[in-house]
């Protein structure tokens, strides 16, 4: 969807800021620390991120961070790019790096341990393309109608400058700045000698008569003109190739970072939900409560069967209490990939995904012993609800039947559960039972959706631990 | 360029002027009025030809004074973009001349007169080709080209080149 947007950007970059330099054109050295095009490999950087913090930008770029923020700075004025600079704790920027990792697969890392409460100013970036679109339009038409002006002899009209307080003076100013001591225009308010503004563009040429050289003159615009228009023909076209696309838009940081973060848990509508920061609450995934905290929310989110998990990484990132899934927490802590990866019971149905990509975040931080006790209460109740689930729709005995044990096995010392199994009784929790009740039922279809997924991975299970070697996964 | 057309003026009179000629003494008052003044819309009021008519008078309230809408047909310049022009050179400086065509301030910057044309200030500061075959310099007539006007609401200034075929002296 943004991909003509990004061939736009790239070709502008390279169009009209592959010159660009961070030097003032003061100092000569030119062969060592010559960077030109900096500017394009930064426009290409961003394209490829969404908002980024500029400290990352330049880790990434390999860049010196002064030296990006100049080439943000100008960008900025260019009207290319958005920043927004907050004060953050460095915890703070944790949850934006997690954001981002959730945004992006898992690519970046968040900043794990410091936990100072020092505010720093974090300075994030991100490129604001209905605006480069724009831009870059008008950029184009203020070349052409300088040519064309100049072709049509209408910048005709002189205009003055003051050095000292750089005010502008046109010709038709002229009546009040005659001076009567001297022969110049003197400025109104500090009374500087006014300098006339030349014509740039065409260089007049000297001595032949007048006739020629205004040919001449002509000549060598109608030239420019034709070049600048045929360079640029790949940019016009790719201008036009967008022009009815809605362009991208990310909102402002703290919109995007909220909706990335919700749909990371798996908004129902495509991450769209605007959750604010919960990050730090067990707010369950898409249709799995899972209660990561001792709050044992239960989340009766839908099934959205789109559980995009990849936002899996915030809570990990956010939340340092977050606690281990009853089943994880026999296996110490030290839980590989893999070890993850399979141990996908089929009530995990959705979470488990989640945990998937989790499974790089810092489970290590998670401190089961607080919530145990209250997660293996509410597992309980979610286990008979769902194996409860499964019997009704009869469609997965087999699972039910793998759960219950699974159940018995996992859970230390409930092993009442499977008999407390009754179809229609109430689940145990701690919220209001109405909304369970419903929630039942959707898990149940949201259930039966994910079981296709999650039967292949629960089939094999490798030396997850010890528990695994005790049930028999059944396929359904 | 020149126009003849009908305006409408509102004017207010002083009742030591009611009496039997009080529609002649009307029009010496607009008379003495409009002409010379300029508006943005019209330009230059150059000369009132005929009073066509003469309103019912209304007197104002608390004063004695009566307005009476008056319409009169007068000659307007206005000038415009693109129009050629003569015009009397006023004043000769190194960023350019002054010019007048009747009413109208006309400046010519430097940029806009002909390269071979360069200026010699002294006492009498003017612009000269180099073979001196052409002078440009206070009171001298010269054809110019307005390339640019600006209308106040009560001024009009122009600027004007003499840089195209035709124009300058001679």
């Amino acid at each position: 969807m943004t991909e003509p947007f990004n061939r736009l950007v790239k070709l502008a970059a390279r169009a009209f800021y592959d010159d660009f330099t961070t030097k003032g054109d003061n100092q000569p050295k030119t062969g060592r620390s010559d960077n030109r095009g900096m500017a394009v490999v930064v426009l290409d950087a961003l394209t490829r991120r969404q908002w980024v913090r500029e400290e990352d930008l330049a880790k990434s770029l390999k860049l010196h961070t002064k030296q990006l923020r100049r080439t943000l700075r100008f960008f900025e004025e260019e009207k290319l790019v958005t920043r927004d600079h907050r004060k953050e704790t460095a915890k703070g920027a944790k949850i934006f790096s997690a954001a981002i990792a959730a945004a992006a697969d898992g690519q970046q890392v968040g900043k794990e341990g410091d936990e100072k409460t020092k505010i720093h100013t974090h300075s994030y970036c991100c490129l604001d393309y209905a605006q480069i679109y724009d831009v870059v339009r008008y950029r184009l038409h203020r070349m052409k109608k300088k040519l064309k002006d100049e072709l049509d002899n209408r910048n005709t009209i002189q205009e003055y400058i003051c050095p000292n307080c750089n005010r502008r003076y046109s010709a038709f100013d002229a009546m009040q700045l005659v001076s009567m001591e001297d022969e110049y225009f003197h400025c109104e308010s500090c009374n500087g000698e006014l300098v006339a503004e030349s014509d740039k563009l065409a260089a007049e040429e000297m001595g032949d008569g007048d006739d020629n050289s205004r040919r001449r003159r002509r000549e060598k615009l109608k030239d420019m003109l034709q070049r600048m228009e045929e360079q640029l023909k790949p940019l016009t076209l790719q201008l036009a190739r967008v022009k009815d696309l809605p362009a991208p838009e990310f909102g402002t940081l703290q919109a995007w970072e909220a909706s990335v973060n919700a749909a990371g848990r798996g908004g129902n509508n495509n991450g769209s939900a605007t959750d604010a920061s919960k990050s730090a609450q067990g707010q369950g995934y898409g249709g799995t409560p899972m209660p990561y905290i001792g709050e044992t929310k239960v989340e009766v989110t839908i099934f959205g069967a789109d559980v995009k998990d990849e936002g899996a990484e915030t809570e990990a990132a956010t939340a340092s209490l977050k606690v281990l899934p009853p089943w994880m927490i026999k296996q110490g802590m030290n839980l590989t990939k893999e070890q993850r990866g399979e141990l996908r019971p089929d009530a995990k149905v959705d979470g488990s995904e989640a945990y998937r990509d989790q499974s790089d975040e810092k489970k290590q931080e998670q401190k089961q012993e607080d919530v145990k006790s209250l997660e293996e209460e509410y597992l309980t109740a979610y286990y008979e609800a769902y194996a409860r689930m499964l019997e009704a729709s009869k469609t997965a005995q087999g699972e039910a039947e793998v759960s219950q044990q699974s159940t018995s096995s996992y859970l230390n010392g409930v092993s009442d559960t499977n008999s407390a199994r009754q179809v229609g009784m109430k689940v145990k929790r701690e919220d209001d039972d109405d909304g369970g009740i419903e929630w039942e039922e959707d898990v149940a279809t949201g259930i039966l959706n994910e079981l296709s997924i999650v039967n292949d991975p629960n089939a094999q299970p490798d030396g997850s631990g010890d528990e695994d070697d005790d049930i028999d996964w059944e396929e359904g | 360029m020149f126009f003849h057309m009908v305006l409408e003026r509102n004017m207010q009179l002083h009742p030591r002027y009611f009496g039997p000629h009080l529609h002649e003494k009307l029009t010496t008052k607009l008379v003495k009025d409009v002409e010379g003044t300029c508006s943005g819309k019209h330009g230059f009021v150059v000369a009132v030809t005929k009073v066509e008519s003469i309103g019912k008078g209304l007197i104002r309230e608390g004063t004695g004074f009566v307005t009476f809408p008056v319409k009169y047909q007068c000659v307007v310049f206005r000038p415009f973009r693109g129009e050629i022009l003569e015009a009397v050179v006023t004043l000769v400086n190194k960023m350019g001349f002054f010019a007048e065509a009747g009413p109208v301030n006309i400046f010519v910057s430097n940029h806009l007169i002909p390269d071979d044309m360069e200026f010699q200030s002294g006492d009498i500061p003017n612009y000269t080709t180099s073979d001196g075959s052409v002078k440009i310099q206070k009171d001298s007539e010269v054809r110019l080209k307005i390339i640019g006007v600006r209308v106040d609401a009560a001024e009009i200034f122009c600027i004007g080149t003499i840089k195209d075929d035709f124009l300058g002296r001679n």
